[in-house]
């Protein structure tokens, strides 16, 4: 019984003719940017095995992914992101003179419930990977080109926010708080639950500066200037270099004149699977989801047997779709092309015209329902097409601008 | 200027957060009007109003569709959408516990709990398996779930307590306590970004009534 045939499954779309004529503009122009940059595409398997994301890593939720076997009963999954097939790449496919190498990627990646599909289970991503740079430099160049590529989609109010995983640690270190206690402070920040922070501070003994500081971490964000009323002298070694690390891109960010799109988030804790240093998401209006995510990963190459920073980024093309058309910036594509019509008798001149059209590069097609000129024009009309020839016996033709 | 959007809880919990929201400077007539509309609006403040279900709450504002909603903690504990809980009202305030009859009073841990009755399958699911490591079998119910383990439905259940009369009435008690409930506002992660200023003072301006 075919009780689905009708049906995609849930959270996949199909992307029809206008909005897929928009999605591949979009995606060929951020290509293009990338490249202008000197970034090399690659490409990686839609299907991997099950370990490269999962095993002892534990990159990701077993139950974020789609999962099925190969012929010899091997686990594969669909891949839920590309920046970890990319680090696979970085380890095993690359010689150590390559480094560094800055690529990009543009691809579909599949997932439950993943915050940058907006809840979509399939969704495309576009994004950069700088492997084998450990500098600041790297990073503002990571966060540059988001900021660039967000600027090519058309979208010009967005923001940028830089955190930094180590602050977050580097506290927590200080503080001698357990394991679990630290899962709960995190989670608690991440929701900024100020409450519920302080709830979990009152049952553990930690220093006044230091708690003062915890508390407020829900509170950590907006402009740089929340950077200056830290009071550095009870976070530790591990939280200062954080903030001189933020400090350092936020300059190199100002030398770029990108300082504008960029604001701090110290209490960003929520994407710390593979994150080791600055993390930064991009906002905008219209969606209630971040419409790009990225971050310095220095350990997960390593996982795959080299040692290497790296650092990166990915957009969420189906989201600034979404922030396009709620924007309200997403343009219908424009008319162009011909329809060529012909009365019995007329074909070869009609079809030869439409030949050369085609060679200079004019999209043409030619009418094969032939049921008259009024319903040419009407058919060519709701097609969006630009302009109506119609062919006669005698050699004439007619010409309608549509 | 954008408005801002604030998705509120019908019931009573809307009586009380009109109240906060008013006494934070913003105009409810519309709300307080019995209208048929279904979006009520503030156009000196730029801020826009709606009622909903309160489960839909936390899901209108996840999406961004709202940017602000105020909501029961019961309800975002169930829905575990991905938002910034900002502000503990502190109204509406009740318990969420595991209720069962006398008999299984002090002995939770001995006694194999198999079935549960809920209106809350996800909190009752979470409880079970990080609390106590059991799977249980859990039942959903619509209404009146002190009803089922006296007629054998469920071993225990789930519920809402705030006198704790409807479960003494009918012979059961409070076997174990998982959560504090009470109103909370939750605000979508990128609003909290893109309209900072705003929504920062008007957290403030309730948190000020609420000292």
């Amino acid at each position: 019984m075919k009780r689905w045939n009708l049906y995609t499954p849930d959270g996949v779309q199909d992307i029809l003719f206008g909005p897929c004529i928009l999605k591949r503009e979009l995606e060929s122009r951020i290509r293009h940017a990338f490249r202008l940059n000197g970034y090399l595409e690659l490409e990686t398997p839609t299907i991997e095995f099950y370990d490269v994301f999962a095993g002892d890593s534990g990159l990701m939720r077993q139950e974020s992914m789609y999962k099925f076997c190969d012929s010899k009963g091997r686990l594969l999954v669909l891949r839920p992101d590309i920046t970890v097939p990319v680090a696979r790449i970085a380890a095993t496919k690359l010689k150590d003179d390559d480094f560094p190498v800055k690529c990009f990627y543009i691809g579909n990646t599949f997932s439950f419930d993943e915050l940058g599909g907006g809840k979509q289970n399939e969704f495309t991503q576009a994004g950069c990977e700088i492997l084998g740079a450990s500098s600041p430099e790297a990073d503002a160049e990571a966060v540059a080109m988001a900021i660039n590529a967000i600027k090519i989609t058309g979208i010009e109010e967005f923001q940028i926010d830089i955190g930094q995983v180590d602050f977050f640690k580097g506290l927590m270190e200080e503080s001698g708080l357990e394991e679990d206690a630290i899962e709960e402070v995190r989670e608690l920040i991440d929701l900024k639950d100020f409450v519920g922070v302080e709830q979990v501070m009152d049952r553990h003994s930690v220093s006044k500066e230091l708690r003062t500081l915890i508390l407020d971490l829900p509170k950590l964000f907006g402009s740089k200037d929340i950077l200056k009323n830290i009071d550095y002298s009870h976070i530790g070694e591990r939280a200062t270099k954080a903030i001189d690390n933020i400090k350092v891109i936020l300059e190199i960010l100002e030398d770029r004149n990108l300082d504008q799109y960029v604001s701090i988030d110290l209490g960003m804790v929520q994407s710390m699977n593979y994150y080791t240093g600055i993390v930064f998401r991009g906002y905008t209006y219209g969606v209630g989801f971040p419409i790009l995510s990225g971050g310095r990963y220095d350990t997960l190459v390593s996982k795959f047997g080299r040692d290497l920073g790296a650092t990166g980024f990915s957009l969420g093309i189906n989201m600034i779709m979404m922030a396009l058309e709620r924007q309200k910036k997403l343009r219908s594509p424009e008319k162009e092309g011909c329809f060529v019509s012909y009365e019995e008798g007329a074909r070869k001149q009609a079809l030869e015209y439409c030949r050369q059209l085609i060679d200079q590069g004019i999209p043409a097609q030619i009418d094969f329902m032939l049921k008259g000129m009024d319903e040419g024009i009407r058919y060519a009309s709701k097609k969006g097409l630009r302009s109506f020839v119609y062919f006669y016996r005698d050699g004439s033709r007619k010409e309608i601008s549509l | 200027m954008r408005y801002i959007t604030i998705a509120l809880s019908k019931g009573r919990l809307a009586e009380l957060s009109i109240d906060l929201l008013e006494g934070a400077g913003l105009d409810c007539s519309e709300l307080r009007s019995d209208s048929r509309k279904l979006i009520f609006s503030d156009d000196k403040n730029k801020v826009r109003f709606f009622l909903v279900k309160p489960a839909d709450v936390p899901v209108y504002v996840e999406y961004g569709a709202a940017d602000i909603g105020i909501v029961g903690k019961d309800t975002l504990l169930e829905e575990g959408r991905d938002l910034y809980e900002v502000l503990n009202l502190g109204f509406a305030k009740c318990k969420m516990c595991v209720a069962g009859p006398k008999e299984l009073e002090g002995c939770m841990d001995t006694v194999q709990i198999s079935r549960v009755a809920t209106k809350y399958p996800e909190i009752a699911r979470m409880y079970f398996r990080r609390k106590r490591k059991e799977s249980v079998e859990i039942i959903k119910l619509s209404g009146s779930v002190e009803l089922a383990p006296l007629v054998g439905l469920a071993d225990v259940i789930v519920d809402l307590v705030e006198t704790g009369r409807t479960l003494k009435e009918n012979g059961l008690v409070v076997l174990d306590h998982i959560a504090d409930i009470s109103a909370r506002m939750v605000v979508n992660r990128v609003s909290m970004k893109m309209e900072n200023e705003r929504i920062t003072a008007l957290i403030r301006a309730i948190r000020e009534q609420l000292k």
